[in-house]
């Protein structure tokens, strides 16, 4: 369980988390999205307390993380795949890191094996792909076999298989009653991962809920019309809260009216319909959605600069 | 499992042992000697010891020399490369903590340490303790290298307290120099900068005050190098003298006891601030 309340972080004057509020629940996958620089990776780090805070505060399991007696064994972090000493081997840095909780060699080879490093863990992480320093990373949060994890980005640099890989453990770790909290800039990875989302855009979060509540956002908002009598039922259907646009001499797209709606009005006004179809939401366009004054007003201030 | 005895309190096992200063002593060690900046550094050190003690050594031809001052010669012999040796200990010792910055190791550190305090004292001690083991073993090594080539041009010395101290000394200003440059890093966080400071306070600062004082033959300014790290340190690995007047130069002496406690003096005000920093700052 992850809280924050009215968490903000500033630097100088640009505010890079903005009173923000959330909890993140056990038992499921909690998706963290954003665009670029929204401020999830240092929400992320002010959760274990590598920022401080400029006001509110979070707390892990109902305290700051840096009270607790046993951090790693509390909450597991990936926060960046090159936070691990490049001229040091990766069952060296492991070890290094465990021993701080008393955590031995037995466990350190366990995660070797979960992340599949076996063949790898003996070289310096120097010469470490990008996907493979994700897996280390992965191996470190999993080390203290912690009840909350916190994944910045886990999937960058993974190859598809990898991909699936990082799905099935989260989606494991969430089933085993954990807190699990994974930042992605991938909205169908996340569709896929997660069961509920926490969108941040400038600083501020913007949406919270569950997945099939952020798809249905977009869902059933637009309608595709198909009908040999397009001038007619356009203009039957027009009305201040209902928008008409036309897609091509027979076809427009409908928004403000559910098919249904669409439907019951053609047959009593006796247009013949070749095609009815809701544009199926994703959660990549209700993300666009839900970003989209974000991003422009994040670019507008860049821009000012 | 059982590394974190005696300092962590007791507590159930089911849960798991927690963070203890014993546990972070112990990851501090395996951090230290798993990487090859250490190894070499070491090397270095324990190789211009020996290797420097034996060419001084061996330069020395019979006679001009009587057993008088005999110890003093033996130690200077000993101790030769220190002024040297210091500055491998001190680049590694920045390097102990700004490779960690440079890297990003940092960050997983401070997950695992949050308090952070713990872990940079962790790393002063584990990084002094085998410095100082490194310097003593090599100045010793040194000595018994020597003492038979120095017997045969006529110079005998006895293997006593006044002969000893003075390498424990030597091996005591390694390792705190070394530490002194490990908080260096943690204020700068750079391993350039760390690298940069450490060797200017060391070399740069004590040549440019005393030229300033002989030109200008202020006596305070000649008086207060003495209170420069390496000039003080470099009274704890020399004979104390009657009188702490040197025979040759005339410059006044600190005591080896007075320029222990001058070095970990500087030692402590630099630990004292990274470690305010460390705690502050973002990392």
């Amino acid at each position: 369980m992850i809280e924050a309340h009215g968490l903000s972080k500033h630097y100088g004057s640009r505010r890079a988390v903005d009173d923000v509020t959330f909890t993140v629940h056990p038992g499921r996958v909690t998706g963290f999205l954003g665009p670029n620089g929204a401020g999830k990776s240092t929400t992320m780090r002010l959760i274990v307390g590598l920022d401080r805070p400029s006001s509110g505060s979070v707390t892990v399991n109902g305290k700051n993380y840096a009270e607790h007696r046993a951090p790693l064994r509390e909450v597991g972090v990936l926060l960046d795949a090159k936070a691990v000493h490049t001229g040091r081997s990766a069952v060296n840095h492991l070890l290094a890191i465990g021993a701080t909780h008393g955590i031995g060699r037995t466990r350190v080879d366990e995660v070797i094996s979960i992340t599949g490093l076996d063949s790898v863990a003996r070289k310096r992480v120097g010469g470490f792909s990008l996907g493979m320093g994700q897996r280390l990373g992965i191996a470190a949060a999993l080390l203290g076999d912690p009840a909350t994890l916190i994944l910045d980005e886990p999937v960058n640099g993974l190859d598809p298989e990898g991909v699936i890989w990082v799905r099935t453990l989260a989606r494991h770790l969430a089933a085993e009653g954990r807190t699990v909290f994974l930042s992605s800039h991938l909205m169908n990875e996340m569709a896929q991962t997660a069961d509920h989302i926490i969108v941040l855009g400038r600083g501020r979060v913007i949406a919270d809920a569950p997945v099939a509540e952020i798809v249905a956002l977009s869902t059933g908002t637009a309608v595709t019309v198909r009908t040999p009598d397009a001038a007619r039922f356009s203009a039957l259907l027009g009305s201040p809260d209902v928008t008409v646009v036309p897609t091509g001499p027979d076809t427009f797209t409908v928004t403000g009216l559910l098919a249904p709606h669409i439907g019951e009005l053609a047959a009593s006004s006796g247009v013949v319909l070749h095609e009815l179809t809701p544009v199926a939401g994703s959660l990549e366009d209700a993300y666009l959605t839900l970003t989209q004054d974000e991003v422009e007003y994040v670019a507008g201030g860049e821009a000012t600069r | 499992m059982t590394a974190n005895t005696g300092v962590a309190p007791a507590r159930p096992a089911a849960s798991g042992s927690g963070l203890s200063f014993a546990g972070i002593i112990r990851s501090e060690w395996i951090k230290l000697r798993s990487l090859r900046s250490t190894v070499w550094c070491y090397a270095i050190i324990v190789v211009i010891t020996v290797g420097m003690g034996v060419l001084l050594a061996s330069t020395f031809s019979s006679g001009g020399f009587g057993t008088v001052g005999g110890v003093q010669l033996a130690v200077q012999v000993a101790t030769i490369s220190l002024s040297l040796s210091v500055l491998v200990a001190s680049v590694l010792g920045a390097l102990v903590i700004t490779g960690e910055y440079g890297t990003g190791m940092i960050r997983s550190t401070f997950t695992a340490v949050p308090r952070r305090i713990p872990a940079l004292l962790a790393k002063a001690i584990v990084f002094s303790l085998s410095t100082f083991v490194v310097g003593l073993v090599s100045l010793l090594a040194t000595a018994a290298a020597t003492l038979p080539i120095l017997a045969a041009n006529g110079v005998d010395v006895e293997i006593d307290a006044e002969f000893l101290l003075p390498l424990v000394g030597g091996a005591g200003y390694l390792a705190l120099t070394g530490v002194m440059s490990l908080a260096i890093g943690a204020i700068v966080r750079s391993s350039a900068g760390g690298i940069a400071t450490s060797l200017g306070l060391i070399l740069v600062v004590p040549t440019i005050v005393g030229i300033f004082g002989l030109i200008t033959q202020t006596q305070w300014l000649i008086d207060a190098a003495n209170y420069l790290p390496s000039n003080a340190g470099s009274f704890m690995y020399s004979v104390p003298v009657e009188g702490g007047v040197d025979p040759l130069t005339g410059a006044t002496m600190l005591d080896p006891g007075f320029g222990l406690l001058v070095v970990a003096a500087w030692v402590a005000a630099l630990l004292v601030i990274s470690a305010v920093l460390v705690k502050r700052r973002d990392s």
